[in-house]
């Protein structure tokens, strides 16, 4: 924001940041429910910890390439207009639902 | 010895991290919103809090992260472990004491189901707010826009750290890992 009372566009970054972060929320629930309706599990990383341990690796690693994807195309460019905030938000929330153990009951 | 190990890393990951983790997003939150831009009046001068804000969101962050890594990898096996053919006291295997009982199964099948998958989703919504408050703070403290979107994050992650908190005390309640 300058003197003049213009906001300064965020930098593109924080904008990478924050989807991702949905993106990642999203993969985490969309690899859950794959495995939940038996049609994909992610492979175990970590024997005593089970299946949980591969879901959440890969959705980490999803979250990750993700962000370093948007970042290596946003850093540099100041993006106007609202921050994907409600976009973000969105994905968060299906992918929170999708982790909701009574709608697998659904599947 | 007063406390099993089990016991300590449960303590570890519930109340040191995970209590810790709320305070942190709990301050976070305060921070943002006191300190968020009123329409557009050219915001004061931020530098001093701006750092204690970046630092704070790091240590939420990294808190956040040693909670779900050490409860996926340290807590969660304990509580999984399967007994030998045979086993009547079941006290040592949370899983399958909480499964043995009608009314407590619903712990496992809904309380933990839900606990192993939730709390990295705040973790990554945390990460990403601290990524901002260390690389982008003027942003964060400026644009209201940015600054509403980490604040609705942090909001989402202190409810999901919460609900799994809670769900985490009523298992062990009636299974503790002792």
């Amino acid at each position: 924001m300058t003197s003049q009372g213009h906001e300064a566009p965020a930098p593109g970054a924080v904008h990478a940041a924050f989807l991702a972060a949905g993106i990642g929320s999203f993969a985490m629930g969309f690899i859950t429910v794959l495995h939940e309706a038996g049609v994909y599990s992610a492979p175990t990383i970590y024997g005593p910890a089970g299946g949980v341990s591969g879901r959440t690796t890969f959705a980490v690693a999803a979250w990750l390439i993700a962000w370093a994807v948007l970042h290596r195309l946003w850093r540099r460019r100041p993006i106007r207009g609202a921050v994907p905030g409600v976009a973000c938000a969105l994905l968060v929330l299906a992918g929170l639902l999708c982790t909701f153990p009574p709608l697998w009951q659904l599947l | 010895m007063l406390f099993s190990d089990r016991s300590i890393w449960t303590m570890v990951h519930g109340i040191v991290l995970g209590g810790g983790s709320l305070l942190g997003i709990t301050a976070l939150l305060t921070a943002l919103t006191l300190l968020r831009p009123a329409g557009r009046e050219a915001p004061p001068a931020v530098a001093a809090p701006s750092k204690m804000i970046a630092l704070a969101a790091l240590c939420t962050s990294v808190m956040l992260w040693l909670t779900v890594v050490i409860g996926t990898y340290v807590s969660f096996p304990t509580y999984r472990a399967v007994p030998p053919p045979g086993t009547t006291d079941l006290g040592a295997y949370p899983k399958s004491l909480i499964q043995s009982n009608p009314q407590t199964a619903w712990l496992h099948s809904f309380a933990m189901e839900s606990k192993e998958h939730v709390p990295w989703i705040a973790a990554m919504l945390v990460t990403a707010v601290a990524f901002t408050a260390m690389r982008h703070h003027r942003s964060l403290l400026q644009d209201a826009r940015v600054n509403g979107t980490a604040r609705l994050f942090l909001v989402m992650a202190f409810l999901l750290v919460a609900y799994a908190s809670v769900l985490g005390i009523f298992v062990n309640k009636v299974a503790p890992l002792a």
